[in-house]
């Protein structure tokens, strides 16, 4: 690496970043228990799970979702509703319901060349109508109690955690080892170039988004059994969260980079900061308003390091 | 056959017709309902129009530079909340601020995607974040209330029975722009940038300049519509949830802007913003669940991207031109 | 012709030079030209003239050299400058835009222009129009709705209206039937009449001669003079823009490997494009389509590859015909396509070099979907070493690259692979120095005589004499003319450039 890149503009941005966080999280009462960690944890999971998911479809080009708290929140009240046929039987449905809003996102996406943002507003809101629909408006409570296995924890760390980080590195293996891994990265980088090569583009995109269903569903599920009930509001911030996760590990908006380990980061940094935001009593308003201002950032500078590159 | 085709352009037909449709639809919902249709609903659909028309006049031109201005929502929310802010005593300073407020902000992004050369997407979904974050901040959390009775009272009164200060204000904001974009060189150069950046940055036309004036009356406008709003409700909100910005996006398609950009008006825009307003009134007055409205607009703004979307027009050309080899053939 | 009483050079280019990487393309060339003067500028492909012609109009800076207005030394650093600097052009790659109408297209950019159009305007415009034979061209019509040839004329109007001191024309012609082009030049001779110096640039050699005053031609990045047209013939022109006859370097001419396999194109038909491209093409012959922009060469290969869905024709592969009508199946039925834009539509920039060299064969190197990392290592070190690059370089992005190495790169992943049987490639050795140039032919000619169908398309004449086994030769989206044996230059020439008698 040369001097300059080691110094770029980027760089020191990142950098001032970091030191900003290390100092508030040092200057913060409460940070450093294991209560704390063990808070940071927990919530780092689901957020991961969701995260893990988005990172495909970001990577294949399809910039975000606008509808992830939804799809989540719905994966849960199916959950939930469930559990009379058993855990199993409830966990299977809920992913293949996961994992169908998602492929059929990615059929419009793949086949059509839908914008995907819009398409996902789209989601967001028919979900919203289609979960009061089915509910009639009221809670969603389990019918069973199976789930509650899932909020177990094996040695004092939450069983989610266990999961997330092996959804991880089962993610980071597909994105780099597997075939359709690698060309979602193709796609990703230019869907021109991807089609005239012959690849099969709309399959590509399929995949990502039924992973990124498969994946937010896994994480809707121990989104429903820590709450052990479920509205369409269940899913919270989430949608932002994860948006703020992956972008802030520096995975390209733009497509066609970034990993499931950088996402790691990034949901790490992530929970962290709004760890320390809710130590310090920071009001939710806030909260919201300074993973705003980080994914801004985040996007400028991965953009011009891009822009950089490739001159 | 090309000629013929060439008349009926999508920008003027679509709007056109839906318009026809809508009102028709509104006179049979309205027999099959057993009411009759009075000015009161002329009224209503026209106040429905003003909460809307700001969010889909901005957010369409930024779709018709090929830009996708998606903060409009946050600013919209924000206007709201500063207007009741610091305009209790003096509605006109809460508006001030917050259409100053708005422009600062659309300035700010323009700059960014401008100098960077940034898509507008990410950027401005992170600003809509950062947006409703600090909307909230300021309020706790809280639907905030504003209590000059006398503004409320004001923008809202009928003025010749049909319209409102608010209506009227929307609706003159609507026509000067109209004004300018069809009489000067900004509406064509608006169409060029979308169209083909490329092209357009070529034949000398000075994109930069306009994308950063862009996003500034965009956020200048949506401010205005946010700012009205909440003194007509007497509350600011500081989550309006989604709906906001699919009634926009569902206007701005029916108005005859593509997200592809280089197509549309501020006039098709206006049509656009009536149309989706008319539907409202038509989904109230029929007293449906609210759980209905949400999937009807959901699966209006489904069709017309589905319609938009470049997948489904290559298809159709490729239809169009295997049949027009096979006629040539003989 | 007009009359040499203004006298002064409007422009004058002194020692302008400019290079890529290690290829000089434009060495010291220096001309002037006078007011009111109409000067033809000539050379094949790569001989320097599009990059004098960005140079003028601020798209690229020279790296040395001068280029003087009206007596004044200019730096034209961007296309706004150009045009405040009193120099209009009409580019190769059109600039219209769809969605305007011809009214705005026409206003657009213009420097001059206020901020709303002036009502007097509108009669100028009409006049433009008519004067190029646009009269049934409505000004609120959308250029959507125009035909290319139509289009270009309004970019011609363009640069007409904008009272500049030079106009340049690049090649403005190609689109364009007989009578269309007598009228722009009609246009562009009462330009000349008001002061305006004209470069024209074109492949139409007989056009040139016509309209041009002089011509200046260029050959391989240096001038090689400027004359009088009156005192030029079409041969003569040829001669100087080729130098010696160029004579194909010894070498064993491909041989039909496998006459039972071939690729047959019947009746291929791209709308707007492409009317009836027969061929039948077997492995081990080298196969060179010859036409200039426009010609519907490009296409062809295009439409082979299954990029164009509105194609018609019946194409078969060694008997079976391909129905399925998209890049996935053909790349599946062994149709590997090289296009002419490696950077936009080929390569992956950001991605290695190794990364893009098996981009396309994974399902080869892997088993249950996931890739074997040392099959893929032991691939990509093979097809590195036929592109020359290092293995020690097979890590690094390709945008890092040379244009000839991204070219080696984009061609070497299409090759050594059991399950390819065409190669398409569009452009072998655009924007590639000589010696990338000969290291690609040798490649192709490998792959040729490895029991491959090769099918390039080029504009450039030295490599499809060097290169081609067979030559079609197309014009106006039909083929002109085959040629087998023994292949001349100028023939070629001639059928690309030359106007048919006969016409459709």
């Amino acid at each position: 690496m040369t001097a300059r890149q080691l110094v770029s503009p980027e760089r020191i941005v990142v950098a001032i970043v970091v030191v900003v966080v290390v100092i508030v999280c040092a200057t913060t009462p409460q940070f450093l228990t294991l209560n704390n960690t063990k808070a940071i944890l927990a919530s780092t999971s689901v957020v991961g799970m969701a995260a893990l998911g988005l990172t495909f479809i970001t990577i294949v080009g399809s910039v975000v979702s606008l509808a992830t708290a939804q799809s989540m929140a719905v994966v849960a009240m199916v959950f939930l509703a469930a559990q009379s046929w058993g855990l199993v039987p409830a966990m299977l449905i809920s992913l293949v319901v996961g994992v169908v809003i998602g492929g059929i996102q990615g059929l419009a996406v793949g086949y059509w060349s839908i914008n995907p943002v819009v398409l996902t507003i789209v989601t967001a809101f028919a979900l919203t109508g289609l979960a009061t629909l089915v509910s009639g408006g009221t809670t969603v409570n389990a019918s069973g109690d199976g789930f509650k296995g899932l909020n177990a924890t094996p040695g004092g760390i939450p069983l989610s955690v266990f999961v997330f980080a092996a959804l991880a590195l089962a993610s980071q293996i597909v994105l780099q080892f597997s075939i359709k891994g690698r060309q979602i990265y193709l796609v990703g980088e230019n869907r021109l170039a991807a089609t005239s090569a012959g690849l099969p583009v709309a399959r590509v995109v399929v995949f990502a988004w039924a992973a990124f269903g498969l994946l937010s569903s896994v994480g809707a599920m121990f989104l429903a059994a820590f709450n052990t009930s479920a509205t369409i509001n269940v899913g919270g911030s989430l949608t932002f969260d994860a948006i703020a996760a992956v972008l802030t590990g520096g995975t390209s908006i733009a497509g066609g980079r970034g990993s499931a380990i950088r996402t790691v980061i990034g949901v790490l940094a992530i929970s962290i900061i709004s760890d320390v935001l809710l130590l310090r009593g920071f009001s939710t308003g806030a909260q919201i308003a300074v993973k705003g201002v980080l994914i801004l950032v985040f996007v400028v500078v991965v953009q011009v390091r891009a822009g950089r590159v490739a001159r | 056959m090309t000629r013929w085709r060439g008349r009926l352009r999508v920008e003027t037909v679509l709007p056109g017709v839906s318009l026809v449709v809508t009102l028709v639809a509104f006179v049979v919902a309205a027999a099959a309902i057993g009411r009759s249709i009075s000015p009161y609903d002329g009224y209503n659909a026209l106040q429905g129009f003003a909460q809307l028309g700001l969010l889909a006049l901005p957010l369409g031109l930024t779709m018709i530079a090929g830009e996708f201005d998606l903060s409009v929502a946050g600013v919209y929310a924000l206007a709201g909340m500063l207007t009741v802010q610091f305009g209790q005593q003096q509605p006109l300073l809460g508006v001030g601020v917050a259409v100053v407020t708005g422009a600062l902000v659309g300035a700010f992004q323009g700059g960014l995607i401008a100098r960077f050369r940034l898509p507008s997407m990410p950027v401005t979904i992170a600003s809509y974040i950062i947006l409703l974050g600090v909307t909230s901040f300021i309020s706790g959390g809280l639907t905030k209330t504003y209590t000059n009775a006398d503004a409320t009272a004001f923008v809202d009164q009928p003025v010749l029975t049909l319209f409102s200060p608010r209506s009227l204000i929307t609706l003159a904001l609507f026509v000067a722009i109209g004004l300018i974009l069809s009489f000067s060189r900004l509406g064509s150069e608006l169409r060029a940038i979308g169209g083909d950046r490329r092209a357009a940055r070529a034949s000398g036309v000075r994109t930069d300049g306009l994308l950063v004036g862009l996003f500034t009356a965009s956020g200048a406008l949506a401010a205005v519509g946010g700012s009205l709003l909440s003194i007509s409700y007497s509350s600011a909100n500081p989550d309006p949830g989604i709906q906001p910005l699919v009634l926009a996006v569902v206007a701005a398609l029916i108005g005859g802007v593509s997200l592809a950009g280089g197509r549309g008006s501020a006039w098709g825009l206006l049509v656009g913003a009536v149309v989706v307003a008319l539907l409202s009134q038509i989904v109230i007055f029929a007293t449906l669940p609210g759980y209905v409205t949400q999937l009807v607009f959901a699966g209006f703004l489904l069709i017309v991207i589905a319609v938009d979307a470049p997948g489904v027009r290559r298809r159709v050309a490729a239809y169009v031109d295997a049949r027009q080899l096979r006629g040539t053939r003989e | 012709m007009n009359s040499e009483a203004q006298g002064q050079p409007v422009v004058l280019i002194d020692g302008l030079t400019r290079s890529f990487g290690t290829s000089t393309a434009v060495d010291g060339v220096s001309f002037s030209v006078n007011a009111g003067e109409i000067r033809g500028l000539c050379g094949h492909n790569g001989a320097g003239k599009s990059t004098v012609i960005k140079m003028l109009t601020g798209q690229l800076q020279p790296d040395s050299g001068t280029i003087t207005v009206d007596g004044e030394i200019v730096r034209l650093r961007n296309p706004h400058a150009a045009q405040r600097a009193g120099i209009a052009v009409v580019d190769q790659e059109l600039s219209v835009i769809p969605a305007l109408n011809v009214a705005e297209n026409l206003r657009l950019g213009d420097v001059s222009a206020g901020f709303f159009p002036g009502r007097g305007a509108r009669g100028i415009q009409r006049q433009l129009l008519d004067d190029l034979g646009l009269a049934d061209v409505r000004l609120d019509e959308r250029v959507t709705d125009l035909n290319l040839g139509q289009r270009q004329l309004v970019e011609i109007a363009r640069a007409l209206s904008r009272n500049a001191r030079l106009l340049i024309l690049d090649e403005p012609t190609a689109t364009l039937s007989d009578s269309e082009a007598q009228l722009v030049f009609r246009a562009i001779r009462r330009v000349a009449a008001r002061g305006c110096a004209i470069i024209f640039v074109s492949h139409r050699l007989r056009e040139v001669l016509e309209l041009c005053d002089s011509v200046t031609v260029l050959r391989d990045a240096r001038l090689v003079g400027t004359a009088s047209s009156a005192e030029l013939t079409v041969s003569q022109l040829i001669v100087q823009m080729l130098g010696e006859a160029p004579h194909r370097p010894a070498r064993t001419a491909g041989a039909a490997l496998d006459e039972r396999s071939p690729l047959s194109v019947t009746d291929l038909r791209v709308p707007g494009s492409v009317s009836g491209f027969t061929l039948e093409a077997v492995p081990g012959v080298v196969y060179g389509i010859a036409g200039q922009v426009g010609s519907g060469a490009s296409d062809v290969l295009r439409a082979i590859a299954g990029l164009h869905p509105g194609s018609r024709g019946a194409i078969g592969l060694a008997g079976s015909s391909l129905t399925r009508n998209d890049p996935t199946s053909r790349l599946g039925s062994g149709i590997m396509y090289v296009s002419n834009d490696r950077k936009g539509e080929g390569l992956f920039l950001e991605k290695t070099v190794g990364e893009n060299l098996t981009s396309t064969r994974l399902p080869h190197l892997s088993r249950a979907g996931f890739v074997g990392l040392n099959r893929e290592r032991q691939q990509r070190r093979l097809l590195a070493g036929l592109t020359g690059i290092p293995d020690a370089r097979i890590g690094e992005a390709v945008s890092g690259f040379s244009g000839g190495n991204q070219q080696k790169v984009f061609i070497a992943r299409t090759l050594d692979r059991p399950d390819a049987r065409v190669l398409l490639i569009d452009e072998p050795t655009r924007g590639v120095d000589i010696g990338g140039r000969a290291a690609i032919h040798e490649l192709l000619r490998s792959a040729a005589a490895s029991g491959m169908i090769v099918i390039f398309a080029s504009t450039e004449l030295e490599e499809l004499i060097e290169l081609g086994d067979v030559i079609l030769t197309m014009k106006d989206g039909h083929v002109v003319r085959r040629h087998d044996g023994d292949i001349r230059g100028d023939e070629l020439m001639r059928d690309m450039t030359h106007d048919e008698d006969a016409r459709r």
